[in-house]
């Protein structure tokens, strides 16, 4: 295994940019159909999470394995007259809970800036280096 | 093991250590490089850094024509550009330093 590998943290920095890039969308869409009660098939919107995965054994960058769906409990709340209700009136709501969305929001924005860090201070190190070639 | 011995090759891009056998260290063989190899040996790099250059410059015009949308892949693109291109840069004017250093040696 060789260290030397000028492009490599560029690499893996990258895959962690588009890694929480994927991310936010699935949070935005998530936070987008909080209260989506037909997904096209009949059924509540279900919140969709990602899982993520490295690329390669030991040092690399990040994969987005799949994207699931939480399949807790779907809240159920008492609104009779609205299309999506049943007998007894009540409409069956997307499992998303808006306060987790922000925290995961949160999350995923400091873990872009973060990888935007390492990538710049990186780029620092290399011109660290090429400084001592004047 | 990671391997920590210098290996200025390898920070190139592309580096293929076989058809370019500019001075490793510790693998000085008595082979001797004057210095118009060694100018030939900083050409050949160049039309690496050249590749970068333009897969950059490519990935650049793409994202403001609207075929690509993926910015992260034109930051990828011009970091790895950028980096090679100051090292071929410094590596330039090392050379020329040397160049100059020789020439002015009174005889």
């Amino acid at each position: 295994m060789e260290i030397s590998n000028t492009f490599g943290p560029v690499d893996v920095a990258i895959s962690g940019l588009r890694a929480q890039d994927k991310n936010i969308e699935i949070i935005s869409s998530n936070v987008a159909n909080a209260q989506t009660t037909d997904n096209g098939k009949g059924e509540p919107y279900r919140r969709l999470e990602a899982i993520f995965k490295t690329d390669s054994d030991g040092i690399g960058g990040v994969n987005i394995d799949e994207i699931t769906a939480d399949m807790s409990e779907l809240p159920r709340i008492l609104k009779p007259g609205h299309p999506d209700a049943d007998e007894q009136g009540y409409v069956t709501m997307p499992n998303v809970n808006l306060p987790i969305e922000m925290m995961n929001l949160n999350m995923a924005s400091r873990l872009y800036q973060a990888n935007a860090a390492v990538l710049k201070r990186y780029q620092k190190m290399v011109e660290t280096t090429l400084e001592l070639l004047r | 093991m990671i391997n920590l011995n210098a290996n200025v090759n390898s920070a190139l891009p592309t580096a293929d250590l076989n058809s370019i056998g500019t001075s490793k260290a510790g693998s000085t063989d008595n082979q001797k490089t004057d210095f118009a190899d060694t100018v030939k040996q900083v050409g050949k790099y160049i039309s690496k850094v050249d590749d970068l250059q333009q897969s950059s410059n490519i990935s650049i015009k793409d994202l403001l024509a609207g075929k690509n949308e993926d910015i992260t892949s034109v930051v990828s693109a011009m970091a790895k550009a950028d980096i090679s291109f100051k090292l071929l840069v410094g590596v330039r004017n090392k050379l020329i330093e040397a160049y100059k250093q020789t020439m002015n040696m009174p005889l």
